[in-house]
């Protein structure tokens, strides 16, 4: 048969975001593929080092729109150590409420985005239908569904009264509900399962090798996850379990986000139920002294790092953001080699791509 | 069938004080000459400076004998003198081995054959700083346009 | 040949059972789907003029096509296909009476039901680019799984009939009642092979949006497309028509109206069937569709058959 090359990309019905995936094709099977980033390369790194500390929170809100609250939580948990400051505790506990209803918001979004990528539109309806529920609840908190603009330097700028508590904790029972009800589909649904097993294999000694991290790492069996890992609050004071699977394809890495997403909702319960009072911030000066600070946090994604070097000037000399994308996208090209051109859409989506994290 | 708890990997149980007490010391014991300071970072991060020559061989030993092959990333920086390399280790707790490149020498081996994760962010200071990577197999343009012809990016005669 | 002859003719071509009841038909169909699709998924669903209000607003599109392509081909596609369609419903009886009948037009009636299929593909190569081949050579290994199944189960109510005239077919039931009673495992295989022919979800596999973007008529536009989406949506109405009167014929009533209500409620049951199993799925692979449609369709459709050969000795 003939070979030919089809393009995916930069524009493409599958990709939510421009990236190129060139792919070489021989009848119904995918022989080769090229990649190519850097289409939403904004050049954040370089922005950052003409703003003050605290126009870079803004600016690093917008490296993604779904994560961007993990975003400005690992820079200002980076500035803060430069500066000397520690956050009180309910400004902590504040952040991880909203890094939680983020990872939630991120996983029920990547399954209707799955499901529909397979051909399976009901579920993507369900899904996001319930991804409203976890809007509401973080527009109540911030004032806004994506974009939170929740963190500044020093803490959080948001806070809750016992009302609106007890109303989040109502809602979250209802999103529980719901949640559940996507797992069982997801558990038992034979015509998904079909579609995503053995699909997009990525081998324990691969993803280590590739430095893979977040779902897909955990999916193919390492036991990773910053949570858990670093001894810092919250998490250090709050139980959840870690979910793991060893077959490392498409159907290992939708069980583990499904089952990570019910964990999230036992988080947000625990974090709202057992929120210390006290103040949620702390001020901080304008200028950080010189010095290096490297942070990392679990995004939905992944392991984010950031990497920040101030001057004593107000603005930071280095700015170094690795979001989790890339660790997936650099092993797409293994996991693409010998798949059927019908499963190219669900390995696609079952890494759960970020571009714009990717290229910043 | 849900999820199973167990991992399979040789990956080890992070452990946070393992970094600070067991991985840099056997570093210091194993490669003496090439490990010039050791110092704490914040959050929970331990640097320590290597030679340019010594880091192929640090690494390499980081990754098959002491068990640390999780690079996060690779920042790149321009600072007094030349362009400063961190290669961001996680292990439990941070380990970031550190190089300084003099500017008239931007050159230093690949470790893409040792970690293949490395591969992107090797290709990224490729195209911001002018770093040359020794050894490295695909070292075209990551983020920037093809057509992109100025310095690069992260230097300071752009400013 | 008398003028009446001629004005029957015309009649029966533009009016009905021709194109002006089947667009009607073809209309209600595809709002029916769509309100049952949405329901389904805890939307509302369009209002009732939407699938007139689409085609109009697709005819007032512009009309592009990649440079090389027969605009005569690109053009004479759809139009076959609408008209195998139309043709094809002549001899389906309607509410009980076919305008035309002899003996053996249901194999008449298969074959133009299966033109549009041909059709599909040459469009995919006519028009070019990556996803219009693709597309059009998935639809044509599609085409060979669904379509023995499909053609084996319509057999059986040709069997149990008597006879290969549609008309015949559904007069027999007046007697024995309907025939999916007898034979259900025809009747679900004639449903998986309909759903296969129109290429709707799980099957749509060579229009999958997220693979091929929209395969043979990835580069249809304007008119062109509009024709096609009237095609096969009257492909759609004509394929339940030929299975209303294959398992579920026979007039209920003696009454022409009451007939066609009968007939139109009937038409709905299956209408609901292929909505159903359109949100209720994942779409298949190819591959999974090739296997489905050799190992386990085709054999069960001759089980079937050798189940009613059983029953008539």
């Amino acid at each position: 048969m003939r070979r030919i090359t089809i393009p995916i990309g930069p524009q493409h019905p599958l990709l939510k975001e421009p990236v190129s995936f060139l792919l070489d094709v021989e009848g119904e099977q995918v022989l080769d593929s090229v990649l190519r980033l850097g289409y939403v390369h904004r050049g954040i790194e370089r922005l950052a080092q003409e703003r003050s500390y605290v126009q870079i929170v803004h600016l690093v809100e917008r490296v993604c729109g779904i994560c961007s609250h993990v975003h400005t939580t690992t820079y200002c948990k980076a500035v803060e150590s430069l500066m000397g400051l520690e956050v009180p505790e309910r400004g902590v506990y504040l952040r991880a409420l909203l890094c939680e209803l983020e990872r939630i918001h991120s996983h029920m979004l990547w399954l209707g985005v799955l499901a529909m990528n397979m051909g399976f539109d009901t579920v993507f309806m369900y899904a996001w239908r319930d991804r409203e529920i976890v809007l509401d609840m973080m527009e109540d908190l911030s004032g806004g569904r994506v974009s939170h603009a929740v963190n500044i330097i020093g803490g959080v700028r948001i806070d809750l009264d016992e009302e609106q508590r007890k109303d989040m904790l109502a809602r979250l029972a209802q999103l529980e509900q719901q949640v559940h009800r996507a797992k069982d589909v997801v558990e038992h649904e034979r015509s998904l399962r079909a579609r995503t097993e053995g699909i997009g294999i990525l081998t324990p000694e691969q993803a280590k090798q590739y430095c893979v991290v977040g779902p897909v790492a955990r999916a193919s069996g390492l036991d990773m996850d910053l949570r858990r890992d670093m001894p810092h609050l919250p998490y250090s004071e709050l139980d959840f379990e870690v979910i793991t699977h060893d077959a490392g394809d498409v159907w290992a890495r939708t069980l583990v986000r499904v089952l990570e997403t019910v964990e999230s909702v036992r988080l947000c319960r625990q974090i709202l139920e057992n929120l210390p009072d006290g103040p949620v911030s702390v001020r901080a000066k304008r200028r950080a002294p010189e010095g290096e600070a490297v942070t990392r946090t679990e995004a939905p994604r992944g392991e984010v790092i950031y990497y920040v070097r101030g001057d004593g000037s107000e603005s930071p000399a280095r700015l170094k953001i690795r979001t989790p994308t890339l660790t997936t996208l650099i092993t797409l090209p293994e996991q693409l080699r010998n798949v059927a051109v019908a499963d190219v859409s669900v390995v696609l989506s079952g890494v759960d791509l970020c571009i714009a994290c990717a290229d910043r | 069938m849900t999820a199973r708890r167990d991992s399979a990997v040789d990956l080890p149980h992070y452990d946070a004080s393992a970094i600070e007490q067991q991985v840099v010391p056997a570093l210091q014991e194993a490669f003496p000459d090439d490990i010039e300071d050791v110092r704490a970072m914040p959050v929970d991060e331990t640097v320590v400076m290597v030679s340019v020559a010594g880091l192929r061989e640090i690494v390499g030993h980081l990754v098959e004998v002491l068990n640390v092959p999780h690079l996060s990333t690779i920042t790149g920086q321009e600072v007094d003198g030349g362009v400063d390399l961190l290669y961001h280790f996680w292990h439990g707790s941070g380990l970031t081995l550190r190089v300084l490149l003099p500017l008239d020498a931007l050159e230093i081996a690949t470790v893409t054959d040792i970690i293949p994760g490395a591969a992107f962010y090797e290709r990224e200071i490729v195209e911001m700083l002018g770093v040359t990577f020794v050894g490295h197999q695909d070292p075209l343009r990551l983020f920037l346009p093809d057509d992109w012809d100025g310095p690069p990016p992260l230097r300071k005669e752009r400013s | 040949m008398a003028f009446g002859d001629v004005g029957a003719a015309l009649v029966a071509w533009f009016l009905y059972p021709g194109f002006l009841f089947l667009f009607v038909c073809a209309w209600a169909f595809e709002w029916f789907d769509r309100s049952t699709i949405a329901r389904s998924q805890a939307r509302v669903g369009p209002p009732w003029f939407q699938p007139l209000a689409d085609l109009i607003k697709l005819f007032a599109k512009e009309d592009l096509m990649p440079a090389g392509t027969k605009e005569i081909l690109a053009a004479g596609l759809p139009m076959l296909s609408l008209a195998s369609s139309l043709t094809a419903v002549l001899y389906v009886p309607i509410a009980g009476r076919a305008a035309l009948s002899f003996e053996g037009d249901l194999i008449v009636v298969l074959f133009l039901l299966s033109l549009p299929a041909l059709c599909y593909f040459l469009a995919g190569r006519v028009t070019g680019g990556v996803y219009s081949l693709l597309g059009g050579n998935r639809s044509l290994l599609q085409y060979f799984s669904y379509e023995v199944p499909f053609m084996i189960a319509l057999s059986g109510p040709a069997i149990l009939g008597g006879s290969w005239s549609i008309a015949q077919i559904a007069q027999h039931q007046d007697a024995t009642g309907w025939g999916l009673l007898v034979q259900p495992l025809g009747f679900l295989l004639a449903i998986v092979g309909l759903i296969g022919k129109l290429k709707r979800d799980p099957l749509d596999i060579p229009k999958a949006k997220s693979e091929m973007v929209a395969g043979s008529l990835t580069e249809y536009s304007g008119r062109k497309l509009a024709l096609w989406h009237l095609a096969m949506n009257v492909q759609a109405v004509v394929g339940i028509f030929l299975l209303v009167n294959a398992f579920m014929g026979g007039q209920s009533f003696h009454h022409p109206l009451l007939n066609g209500v009968g007939f139109a409620l009937r038409s709905l049951l299956i209408v609901f069937a292929l909505s159903g199993s359109s949100v209720l799925y994942a779409r298949l692979r190819i591959d999974q569709l090739a296997n489905l449609g050799w190992r386990v369709l085709a054999p069960l459709g001759l089980l079937q058959i050798l189940v009613i050969l059983g029953i008539g000795r």
